[in-house]
């Protein structure tokens, strides 16, 4: 991990309370600090390195690695004898501590109170000495967690499968473990005055753009908040804008996206406690690519790809369209529909645009339920949404069966989507469009999309134009290979932002490698 | 703020202002699927063939076997007075978006239709895709038939002239669109299909009747209406029709039968099936008078053919292609004899001559009925047979061989 210099920095602006020379003073005053917790643990005992000096390690229990606290701290501690270790009266038994007793790997020397208790809510252990006015840090950070397991949110079928967990540490080690490079620079954050939640920027030095990044950084250090649970909570605070239904950010659950954006450019944020990683900036025509998109074959990919889009127009304008043709442009139908959907709706007592919105709740409803209760009610409901939204509604007269395959589709075209965020915002503004359809028809269906799209375009993500490359239109050739569809690996040359990387080639051309036909002959 | 709040409020106001006027739910309208325009007692009569949705639903089961339309009337002095009374004895706007064809009474043709072409190229809810009728009786006698196999009678003609127009090309789909160009073309004439009631006459007016399985009337294309300027003068039968066809380049597939001998008219006992077929039409003057050389070129396959002769031989297979052609100038004589009766020019040989001698046509235009009677027509033909189908001598000579 890297230092806590940053946050130090900010801190040190304060007045910083300095250890004291005495042991217990610096005891009680921590202890008091934390009003006495049962979970802190101050541990004072004397070792045969230092006989005539008592020393302390403090630390928060449940935190920390017991065991390694253990093995590493106090039992070299205790149990070597070093009478070959002179040293003085002062501050040199630390030194003499760190560099021949305490083994492990990330030890350093604080000097202020604060900056101990900050460590020790992050699951670092203290060793403080008698006589000495600092202290030494161990990185001993441990406790339960839960174990690395298959992403959720994100199923590819080709691909790795596994997803972030809640420890941000790792999170880091999990990226670290697909881009082997020095150049995966993470520079960690502390974000929240009672949470002090771990915030990691993760980029690639040398291809990204510094410009966005210390827009980031700049961001990140204006939050001021009590406290950050989720990743959700940094991203409203960072997002360009916020009257929008248009997500800015991309997040994720899979260390393989997250990687795949480093190396497009982005950058992303990790947040302690939550497996959703965030990336920056964001297009658009990110949202419908999901990971599997580069591990399948390119042809599939990009059908695959195409059908996204079609399915996210459908799954926004469907039911509007719908509405529009019943209810005002009926002669655009083919005669022989025309006459069937008539059928059904005979007998039924509520305009089209009541129906739409009636079954479209009913849908919504059933969907959050489905989402919130407990597990073991789930097939009751499936039995209950399936029954009322599908046969019963239409059998008793209530809505007609066109409607309930146009709101069926319309809800199964909203799961392809890769992202949820983008996936919901459709659910929103589909509203919207039956709202108008309902009121003026076609005409209302394209006034609604064309505010939509001058929407679009007017939105930024830290900077770099939403809809780029399409619009403001590209800078580069070659930008439109991994848009609608997805050319094969060898003929991406460019990675895909058009945000002025400081490296914008992936390959130095488009050209596929030559291949030997016969193997086996000379 | 103040920008979210001013894009609210206009939207708001938007909705005020426009929405919904003109809404309406399907289950509102009632679909007119065929229309008749009669003229009777001085009025214009309109007949409207509704769709009853309800009894075509296969959702819906109704109780018995209903009819899937009904049809009503209404008068005025004009078409559109007549449309609006309808709202006094039915609960829907009747919509005609879906039209399917309009049947026009001889009374009504010959009476002059003008006021109905007026309706059609003012109002965009008239579509001029609907197919065009004339009919020897009663338009609205045609509605209330109904016809086997489909259950909108509308539908039902309508299919029907697609079908013979596609198969045998005596008759072709004539749209509003057509007919009205054709009358505002050159020669200001056209020709348009019409319907009879065959059978016993008797109304098959019950959806209990067509249970039955055969049907003791049914409607049929009958003779063709030529209408000039925009009356009805009169009628040419289908021989002739067929050969009007085949003069204005419009047969798409057809059957041609002939008989064995070219000068034989006696029984025509093969046919051909032409595939595709092409007219050409060059106009000459010579000295005061307009000659018209007509070529037609078909080719197609034999289907039937019960003469003598190895047909795996091509010089005998070029002498069956001379009997055919010659059949088709008789076909297409016996077309330009109907018209020339008629004084009608529906076959466009006025715009034939007006593209190619503006001048002279300027000056005979206003008398062009006239020279197009008196006008000398010179028929050619070229039938090429591609296969002769997969035997080669016919039953007869193969049953003669296998004998000897």
């Amino acid at each position: 991990m890297e230092t806590k210099g940053a946050i130090m920095n900010k801190q040190s602006a304060e007045a910083l309370t300095p250890f004291s020379p005495s042991l217990h003073a610096n005891v009680q005053a921590i202890r008091n600090r934390f009003g006495g917790s049962c979970d802190l643990v101050i541990r004072l005992f004397s070792s045969d390195a230092a006989p005539e000096r008592e020393l302390a390690i403090i630390y928060v229990d449940g935190i920390v690695d017991s065991e390694t606290i253990n093995e590493s701290i106090m039992e070299p501690l205790m149990s070597l004898k070093l009478p070959q270790y002179r040293y003085q009266k002062g501050g040199k038994l630390l030194d003499a501590l760190r560099s021949c007793v305490v083994s492990i790997g990330s030890v350093q020397e604080i000097n202020t109170m604060d900056e101990a208790l900050l460590y020790m809510t992050d699951g670092l252990c203290i060793i403080l000495a008698d006589g000495c006015a600092a202290a030494l840090t161990a990185d001993v950070n441990g406790g339960s967690q839960r174990a690395v397991s298959i992403a959720q949110t994100q199923t590819v079928i080709r691909g790795p499968q596994y997803g972030f967990v809640e420890n941000i540490r790792t999170n880091i080690s999990l990226i670290r473990r697909i881009i082997r490079s020095p150049d995966l620079h993470v520079q960690m954050h502390k974000i929240g005055k009672q949470t002090h939640s771990n915030v990691a920027v993760l980029y690639l030095h040398g291809i990204v753009n510094e410009g966005i990044l210390k827009e980031v950084y700049r961001r990140l250090a204006a939050i001021d908040i009590d406290g950050v649970l989720e990743s959700g909570y940094i991203e409203e605070f960072i997002q360009d804008e916020t009257f929008t239904l248009f997500p800015t950010l991309l997040n994720t659950e899979r260390p393989d996206s997250v990687a795949a954006a480093l190396l497009e450019g982005r950058i992303a944020v990790l947040v302690d406690g939550t497996p959703i990683a965030l990336m920056a900036p964001t297009t658009f025509f990110s949202f419908f690519q999901s990971p599997e998109d580069y591990y399948q074959r390119y042809d599939i990919a990009s059908f695959v790809r195409i059908i996204r889009y079609v399915a996210y127009i459908v799954s926004m304008l469907l039911p509007a369209l719908y509405i529009a043709v019943t209810t005002y442009h009926q002669e655009m139908l083919p005669t022989t529909l025309l006459i069937s959907l008539a059928a059904q709706r005979e007998g039924i007592p509520f305009p089209g645009l009541v129906e739409a919105l009636l079954m479209e709740m009913t849908f919504e409803v059933l969907r959050e339920a489905g989402l919130r209760m407990p597990r073991a009610i789930g097939p009751a409901i499936s039995i209950v949404g399936a029954l009322v939204l599908g046969q019963s509604a239409v059998q008793a007269g209530i809505v007609s069966a066109g409607m309930v395959i146009v709101v069926s589709f319309t809800a199964i075209s909203n799961f392809v989507m890769p992202e949820f965020n983008m996936a919901a915002t459709s659910r929103i503004i589909r509203f919207g469009f039956m709202l108008m359809a309902g009121m003026l028809g076609f005409f209302g269906i394209f006034v609604s999309v064309l505010f939509m799209l001058i929407h679009l375009t007017s939105l930024r993500s830290f900077g770099v134009p939403y809809m780029s490359p399409l619009a403001p239109g590209p800078t580069r050739q070659g930008l439109f290979r991994d848009v609608f569809i997805r050319l094969p690996w060898w003929a991406i040359v460019l990675r895909p932002l058009d945000m002025n990387l400081r490296n914008p080639k992936r390959r130095p051309n488009g050209k596929k490698p030559p291949a030997q036909r016969h193997t086996d002959k000379p | 703020m103040n920008y979210w709040k001013t894009t609210v409020l206009l939207l708001l106001l938007a909705c005020l202002l426009g929405g919904c006027w003109n809404r309406v739910e399907l289950n509102e309208i009632g679909i007119v699927s065929a229309t008749g325009v009669d003229w009777k007692d001085g009025k214009w009569q309109l007949s409207y063939q509704v769709v009853i949705p309800q009894a075509i639903s296969s959702q819906s089961p109704s109780a018995g076997p209903s009819a899937a339309v009904n049809v009503f009337s209404t008068t005025g002095d004009n078409f559109r007075i007549a449309t609006s009374k309808a709202s006094q004895e039915t609960s829907r706007q009747l919509y005609f978006a879906h039209n399917q064809i309009i049947i026009i009474g001889q009374e009504a043709a010959r009476k002059g239709l003008g006021q109905l072409f007026d309706v059609y190229l003012r109002n965009a809810d008239s579509r001029e895709t609907v197919s065009v009728y004339l009919s020897k009786g009663s338009a609205r006698r045609m509605l209330e038939q109904l016809i086997p196999l489909e259950k909108i009678p509308g539908n039902a003609i309508q299919g029907m002239i697609t079908n013979e127009e596609m198969n045998s090309s005596v008759f072709r789909q004539m749209t509003m669109h057509k007919v009205v160009l054709d009358l505002l073309g050159t020669s200001q004439a056209v020709g348009i299909p019409s319907l009879v009631v065959g059978g016993t006459g008797e109304s098959m007016d019950r959806s209990s009747k067509l249970s039955r399985t055969n049907t003791p009337s049914k409607v049929r294309l009958h003779d063709l209406g030529l209408i000039q300027k925009d009356k009805l003068v009169g009628w040419i039968t289908k021989e002739e029709s067929f050969g009007v066809m085949w003069l204005a380049d419009h047969i798409k597939r057809t059957t041609v039968a002939f008989g064995c001998k070219q000068e034989d008219k006696e029984p025509e006992e093969s046919s051909m099936r032409i595939i595709s077929a092409k007219t050409k039409l060059r106009p000459e003057k010579s000295g005061g008078k307009w000659i018209m050389h007509v070529h037609a070129e078909a080719e197609g396959t034999l289907l039937e053919y019960n003469c003598g002769g190895d047909m795996t031989e091509p010089p005998e297979v070029e002498k069956v292609e001379r009997i055919v052609e010659s059949e088709l100038k008789a076909v297409m004589e016996k077309g330009w004899q109907a018209v020339r009766r008629h004084r009608a020019d529906i076959v466009g040989f006025g715009s034939v001559i007006h593209k190619k001698y503006p001048k002279a046509w300027k000056e005979m235009k206003d008398e062009w009925s006239e020279h197009f009677s008196r006008m000398e027509v010179k028929i050619t033909a070229n039938v090429k047979i591609n296969s002769t189908g997969m035997s080669g001598n016919g039953f007869k000579k193969t049953q003669e061989k296998s004998r000897s």
